[in-house]
């Protein structure tokens, strides 16, 4: 079991942001009963001058530091200029100056030994910690970030290990600004991923949910809307799965046929909240306003 | 929650009239209430609300999450809008009223009672059901009564498709009129005519034989 939600702020923009930091975390604290191994969030939406937004973190603890290190070396050396830089712990934010291919930096990043991308986004950044998501909340000051959306994930870890690399959402290496949150298990995962590797893309984890924020990736990449790869990925995807997708226009949602794990969704003329539970949409609307539990086989986008 | 419905349970057992006020959509409100009273709900509910309980009659004014009034045995619950999924799962008895539509899997493996949905209902309405009776006064999503046993589901709008095993029988005259006297007690004055969907218990015995079984022959 996992726990899963989303905002999207329909007049917001990138100079008028809205609180989506703190919205999400009170949403997925209202699920910890749902999965506390692990949370995490996207905020997307983020105004950056036009700068990069690198999330890095390490599983080297004694070493971290010297990671951290390698890896801002190995983006000047790519040729970005590091215009500011936040380190906690293991965990490195970097904004950044590149005006050259996001792929090339994100394989040099990968290739520096103990460095682990959480995220590389142009509006948005990924943060994932263990813990509940108040806990990361105070260790990451996810409530100050704000945006036009954003996805979230309470973990019940079921398919692969407890650690931070295995907290949603995934990002699409290396896809700028497309993540994932997923409840459920793929069981076809290893035979599209090799199908991937094949074709020249890389896995960061071993997590079943890595794969749908590639492929929805790789399908927008090659032109598709987010509502047509919301559903090719319905024939493609063999599991149990409702999931959100973030990317740089919006939002959106997939469900499988089985309509085996819940979504709900409540909307007004200025906002959208989707939740695994209406629980998490009761922090965001305390007016008494419709709900909708989009079926099996549904997909559902919202776009900026 | 525990200490709501511990507290719920003793005014049960005076028979008192209850109200509960900003249920804020969490789980398990209600559950396991043993005697006839009054309960009235203002507001959403979380997953197995209302579950478990041989007796009361509960108003939920909101939305109710997956599995309202699982296991019920004898009682009613009146929900003024949309239910999750498995609705009335498992009840033997008593009646679930749901004034919206309601998700997947409604009346899943239910043993006795009635589930009457205004609304629309979802993919695999009467799932496995064993005995009892739902009626959907709007569209049934995919695959009706799927591995049904016995009981009846009767559906006034669309039905999506049939599921494994249910074959449409017709109504008769008495079958309809005690359904619309079921539909008028909740205020459903409307008197549409409706598909009645039962077990074709195909499924009751293997229809093929085995390997060895063919050989022994």
């Amino acid at each position: 079991m996992c726990g899963i939600s989303g905002i999207i702020h329909k007049h917001s923009s990138i100079e008028r942001p809205a609180n989506v930091g703190a919205e999400l975390v009170k949403m997925l604290e209202s699920m910890t009963h749902r999965g506390r191994d692990s949370s995490g969030v996207t905020v997307a939406g983020q105004s950056t001058d036009g700068d990069l937004i690198i999330r890095i973190w390490t599983d080297d603890e004694a070493n971290a530091s010297d990671v951290l290190a390698r890896s801002e070396e190995t983006v000047q050396r790519a040729g970005g200029v590091i215009v500011d830089r936040v380190v906690r712990d293991e965990f490195l934010r970097l904004t950044v100056n590149y005006e050259g291919d996001i792929p090339k930096l994100a394989e040099a990043l990968l290739n520096t030994e103990g460095v682990e991308i959480h995220s590389i986004g142009e509006t948005s950044e990924v943060i994932k910690d263990v813990g509940t998501p108040v806990q990361m909340d105070g260790r990451h000051d996810i409530s100050r970030l704000s945006g036009t959306h954003g996805i979230g994930h309470v973990r019940m870890a079921t398919e692969s290990k407890v650690d931070i690399s295995h907290a949603h959402p995934f990002w699409a290496y290396p896809f700028p600004d497309v993540t994932v949150v997923h409840n459920g298990q793929l069981t076809n995962y290893h035979s599209m991923k090799r199908a991937y590797e094949d074709q020249g893309h890389h896995f960061q984890t071993r997590n079943d949910s890595e794969i749908i924020a590639v492929y929805l990736a790789d399908r927008l990449a090659r032109g598709a809307t987010l509502e047509q790869s919301l559903a090719d990925s319905l024939d493609d995807l063999d599991g149990t799965f409702t999931y959100l997708v973030s990317t740089r226009d919006g939002m959106g949602c997939a469900k499988d046929r089985w309509s085996a794990k819940p979504l709900v969704t409540m909307e007004t003329d200025d906002v959208v909240a989707v939740a695994s539970e209406e629980v998490a949409l009761r922090q965001i609307f305390s007016d008494e306003i419709a709900r909708q539990e989009p079926q099996q086989s549904e997909v559902l986008t919202w776009l900026l | 929650m525990r200490a709501l419905n511990r507290r719920l349970k003793d005014l049960a057992a005076e028979g008192a009239e209850i109200t509960v006020t900003n249920p804020g959509a969490r789980h398990n409100t209600g559950v396991g209430i043993f005697h006839p009273c009054k309960i009235n709900i203002e507001g959403s509910v979380g997953y197995y609300s209302a579950s478990m309980i041989d007796g009361p009659e509960i108003t939920i004014h909101g939305n109710a999450g997956w599995a309202l009034g699982e296991n019920m045995m004898s009682g009613k619950i009146v929900l003024t809008k949309d239910a999750g999924a498995s609705v009335a799962s498992t009840i033997r008895g008593g009646e679930v009223f749901v004034g919206g539509n309601v998700g997947a899997r409604a009346g899943i493996s239910m043993k006795g009672g009635a589930l009457i949905v205004k609304g629309n209902s979802g993919f695999l309405t009467g799932f496995m059901m064993q005995k009892g009776r739902i009626i959907v006064c709007g569209d049934a999503g995919e695959a009706v009564g799927d591995s049904m046993y016995e009981g009846e589901i009767y559906v006034a709008g669309n039905v999506g498709s049939l599921g494994n095993d249910a074959v449409v029988e017709d109504a008769s005259e008495d079958e309809l009129l005690d359904v619309w006297a079921t539909l008028e007690r909740y205020g459903i004055a409307e008197r549409p005519t409706f598909t009645k969907i039962v077990s074709g218990k195909k499924l009751y015995h293997m229809d093929s034989l085995e390997r060895l079984e063919k050989a022994a022959i």
